[in-house]
């Protein structure tokens, strides 16, 4: 069963945005505009996930990256000798190799999505608010361990970051 | 064309930039950039299988919240590598990094 057009143009929509964001990311030599470019990018993806019906994940996907591309571009002016791009340093390597990588794993991906028998597409998804329903319950039901697990990772990777970044002197 | 192939594509596509992105780039940050990007699009997939798929069993939404984790560990600890490198040697270039010994 198809989805309703209004579906399909709004995928098709996010789709081009976010694939033409990502392909910005590394076509310009100013880092900060990089990280809005992969703004526009994961804000895209967030749209997809509101066209697809996920709307839940769509706020949690656009607040994450607004949070995540602001830490970056912030990172970038601190790091960086030139994160304006004004000098057009050469920031690349391998660049052949490193593009045939990406367009054969791009092309296999697109391969397998295409030619692959998927099963029929089930035309309704739940509404948001049995989807926030449901989503809690599994949340705190079978995958209570995984979620506990996710919850400690971070933590741990906010030690391990922190320890990682303090200076030698500061970590006797 | 089905729906799911149409987000399938889209999920390829953001897979294929990232990863040329991240084996292109000599900048730390840069690279970053490329594995969110392959995250990305991991993260397009998921949402669409879950979507098209099995919209009725939620490990799905559930495998998209891990991933999520996921690229939030990876962006910490990538920036307090980038820190501790910036300390040790005035750069995040990459390119110098050979012997990662600090």
């Amino acid at each position: 069963m198809m989805a309703s057009p209004g579906q399909t143009v709004a995928l098709v929509i996010f789709g081009i945005l976010a694939l033409g964001f990502g392909t910005a990311v590394f076509r310009t030599k100013s880092m900060v505009r990089s990280a809005l470019a992969l703004l526009g990018s994961m804000a895209a993806v967030g749209g997809l996930f509101f066209a697809l019906e996920a709307e839940f994940l769509g706020v949690l996907q656009l607040m994450m990256m607004a949070t995540e591309m602001t830490i970056m571009a912030i990172f970038m002016v601190m790091f960086m000798m030139d994160p304006g791009g004004l000098g057009q340093m050469e920031m690349t390597h391998q660049k052949r190799a490193s593009l045939t990588a990406g367009v054969v794993s791009g092309l296999i991906a697109i391969g397998l999505s295409t030619l692959s028998s998927w099963a029929a597409v089930v035309a309704a998804a739940p509404t948001p608010s049995a989807q926030l329903h449901d989503l809690g319950i599994e949340l705190m039901s079978r995958s209570m361990l995984i979620f506990e697990t996710a919850g400690l990772a971070i933590l741990l990777a906010m030690i391990v970051a922190t320890t990682i970044a303090l200076k030698a002197e500061e970590k006797r | 064309m089905s729906p799911l192939v149409l987000a399938l594509l889209v999920g390829a596509g953001l897979f294929g930039i990232g990863l040329y992105g991240a084996l292109s780039q000599t900048n730390l940050v840069m690279i970053m950039m490329g594995i969110e990007l392959m995250l990305g699009g991991a993260l397009v997939n998921l949402v669409t299988f879950w979507r098209y798929l099995h919209p009725d069993v939620y490990s799905g939404q559930m495998f998209v919240l891990i991933v999520m984790t996921a690229m939030a560990v990876e962006m910490a600890v990538g920036f307090a590598v980038g820190i501790a490198r910036f300390r040790a040697r005035g750069s995040v270039e990459m390119e110098e990094a050979v012997e990662l010994n600090g």
